[in-house]
């Protein structure tokens, strides 16, 4: 609202136009075919201590094969700005990218390369993967991206502290977990299920979890493809199944006020100083966020700790969710067959693993390379899962409708039917569109 | 060359010899010159390229397909995108009213007290802190844990709530609008309050001496007096409502689900977020036509009396 200065309008735009321009200016010298010694860049959309976890990874690679890699952060509006690069003619040389959707779409206007115009042979790397995983990163057949971490979304966070004065256990089943609010309802905890709805990326990871669970990973993976269906009645069922334990009564401040509370002040709700909850469900990152940012005191085992997303005695109840980061070259420039190489064994997941940022998919990255057990215990979960799905509301196409959005009017008790039509209606004609 | 151009020129009074005999159109061009390069570059370029874009499917940057007006039609077939509209217009009304009638107020009130530099000077402070800043401050005031929102704080002394702010679609715009409010009734106060230092204190003394109250003096006066700047100012923070991105963007991503979605938030949505820039093209070009009227009733109070 605020009015800014005409005069500066003008400077500031050059200046902007300018930086745009010098994104890619770093660019290598080398080119002779010898790799080492060369430069290349590699973007994310990490900051913070999630890019200084990285920072160990890249100075791993310089040590092992003599090639800088040089990190540029990218925190918001990632795939516009990366487009944009594309556009210009300066991408950088390595992308780690979020969501397929982005993924899929810079495959198919060939913004990226595909791992065999690489060099390197996709067959070579199925061995280093369990079963699934490289599944993720292939554009019609073709592999792009290989996934280079990932975290489960199948963990609910709980407080045993809270549970064990209440005489209750770890809930199995969802039954056991209607049973498990109601118990401690009845012993202080008026409202037991934190929710931070207002980032409604919670909902549908929600969503996910109850419809893997129901219907297992074959009809998972299809309502997530061209052929899904949003107007099957599984889809209406799990969203039901969510409406029982996500109530006004259950949730502190009901449905409206959990749609004021951001996906971190969820967590605060369960394991802050003085928490109101004592269960939350999001992915294995809320360990690394609650310990690390939300309230120091916490002890793994005591007062946080999480279980396996109970179970509906369906066809996904072994079943684990994950969400990850995809690996995509966006030049062949000396060095980056090299890093993405390196990307895909041992040598980068067990230093990534040791700084307890992230899950590595890569098989021979065993658990001692985990920090502590929060972290231990999710990649034992996903490595012992009978089947692995990756996140549906990122294999959706960009242009689809907002699915968090209609989640966030399905639990505040709007016409599911009409919401679920509407929504199938502009599914399809994205991945229509995405052809 | 026997035709002389005689541009017309309002500032030239009349009576006074023109003097473009002297110089040509090559003359005027050539002064012209930068002003229209810049406005081209700037102004007529970006417009048509737009208008280009949203006739195109716009897909990840590239514009290759054309779809003629099915950018539009899919547009107005979206619920969010026709909801975005609904909460613009409630933004035109509260914002731009409130702030117009909380400006005047303040500045009819300060102007009656000693110490009038300092309230302004208050009033005017939340100019100062960056919308996304206001944002993140408001934030803090609506959150819902009383131990956080001072609002639900004060309500808790009195045993309300706590009411969710934003979370609950019955009040999300409300509270946003008043973020807005509270931003910009600073401006509105220091553009009115010297405007109000316009008004001849004769035309005040002599109403007063003939009997009119202090709220005939303010509504039969003072008002139609200040009519312009309230018009130019009403036009000013209409413009800035069909642009209003960054308060629903900080306070709410425009949910709960879309029920404080904006025009321009609908056009990151559809640009940044989904890739579809033939959509988000369509958008602006849609904000541009509302912006139309406004501006073009701007220039002409402008023309019509040299006032502010």
């Amino acid at each position: 609202m605020a009015k800014f200065p005409r005069f500066l309008t003008l400077p500031i735009a050059a200046v902007i136009i300018v930086s745009a321009c010098g994104g890619g200016g770093s660019a290598a010298p080398g080119g002779s075919g010898a790799a080492a010694g060369a430069t290349i860049t590699v973007t994310s959309l990490w900051g913070g201590s999630e890019q200084e976890s990285f920072q160990k990874v890249l100075d791993a690679f310089k040590t092992k094969t003599g090639i800088t890699a040089t990190y540029q952060a990218q925190r918001t509006d990632y795939s516009t700005v990366l487009q944009s690069k594309i556009t210009s003619g300066s991408p950088p040389d390595v992308a780690i990218m979020p969501g397929l959707g982005f993924l899929r779409q810079f495959a198919r206007s060939k913004g990226i390369k595909s791992i065999e115009e690489l060099g390197i042979d996709p067959a070579s790397l199925e061995a280093n993967y369990p079963p699934g995983i490289l599944d993720t990163g292939k554009v019609d057949g073709k592999l792009y991206g290989i996934m280079v971490k990932f975290n489960s979304k199948s963990t609910f966070w709980y407080r045993p502290d809270t549970l064990k004065t209440a005489g209750a256990t770890a809930p199995k089943s969802w039954d056991d977990l209607k049973a498990l609010i109601t118990t401690l309802q009845g012993k202080g905890t008026a409202t037991p299920l934190a929710l931070g709805a207002k980032d409604s990326w919670t909902l549908t990871d929600w969503f996910e979890e109850v419809y893997l669970r129901q219907n297992g990973d074959a009809a998972y993976k299809k309502l997530f493809s061209a052929e899904g269906d949003w107007t099957d009645a599984t889809v209406k069922k799990a969203l039901d199944s969510m409406k029982e334990v996500i109530t006004d009564k259950n949730v502190p401040g009901g449905i409206t006020g959990a749609l004021g509370v951001a996906f971190t002040d969820g967590i605060a709700q369960a394991f802050g100083a003085t928490p109101k909850a004592a269960l939350y469900y999001e992915g294995g990152f809320v360990g690394g966020i609650a310990t690390g940012q939300t309230n120091k005191d916490l002890k793994i085992g005591d007062t946080i700790d999480w279980f396996n997303f109970p179970t509906f005695g369906g066809a996904g109840d072994t079943a684990a969710e994950i969400g990850g980061d995809e690996i995509a070259a966006l030049t062949t420039k000396p060095g980056v067959k090299e890093f993405i190489t390196f990307m895909t064994t041992a040598d980068s997941g067990s230093v990534w693993a040791k700084t307890g940022a992230i899950i590595s998919p890569v098989k021979a990255v065993g658990a001692d390379n985990y920090p502590n057990d929060l972290a231990k215990k999710e990649a034992a979960q996903v490595a012992g899962a009978s089947a692995v799905v990756y996140d549906g509301s990122d294999t959706l196409p960009a242009g689809a409708p907002d699915m968090g959005a209609m989640l966030q009017k399905v639990i505040q008790g709007q016409d599911v039917t009409g919401l679920l039509s509407t929504f199938n209606d502009g599914v399809k004609k994205a991945w229509a569109d995405e052809k | 060359m026997t035709a002389t151009p005689v541009p017309i020129n309002p500032l030239v009074p009349k009576g006074r010899p023109a003097r473009t005999e002297r110089t040509g159109w090559p003359t005027v061009l050539a002064f012209l010159a930068p002003a229209l390069l810049l406005i081209t570059i700037f102004l007529v370029y970006p417009v048509i390229s737009t208008l280009r874009m949203s006739v195109d499917r716009g897909l990840g940057g590239e514009f290759t397909r054309f779809v003629g007006l099915d950018n539009y039609i899919s547009l107005f077939q979206t619920p969010s995108f026709v909801g975005s509209i609904i909460n613009n217009v409630l933004w035109t009304v509260f914002y731009t009213g409130f702030v117009i009638l909380f400006g005047l107020f303040i500045a009819v009130i300060a102007m009656r007290v000693r110490y009038e530099s300092v309230i302004k000077a208050i009033v005017f402070l939340p100019m100062a802190i960056a919308a996304t800043a206001l944002g993140v401050i408001w934030g803090f005031v609506y959150a819902l844990d009383p131990q956080i929102g001072t609002l639900n704080a004060l309500l808790g002394i009195i045993r309300v709530g706590p009411v969710s702010w934003l979370g609950d679609p019955a009040f999300v715009n409300a509270a946003l609008i008043a973020v807005g409010i509270w931003g910009s009734t600073g401006f509105a106060t220091v553009i009115l309050s010297a405007a109000l230092k316009g008004i001849p204190t004769e035309i005040l003394e002599a109403a007063r001496t003939d009997g009119a109250n202090e709220f005939q003096i303010f509504w039969r006066i003072i008002v139609p007096m200040v009519s312009l700047p309230i018009s130019v100012l009403a036009v000013t923070l209409i413009v800035n409502v069909i642009k209003l991105f960054d308060i629903p963007y900080v306070m709410t991503q425009g949910g709960p689900g879309d029920a404080s979605r904006v025009i321009a938030f609908e056009m990151y949505k559809q640009d940044f977020a989904a890739g579809q820039y033939g959509k988000a093209a369509a958008v602006a070009v849609i904000m541009l036509l509302l912006l139309i009227p406004v501006m073009v009733f701007n220039v002409r109070r402008f023309r019509s009396s040299a006032v502010v």
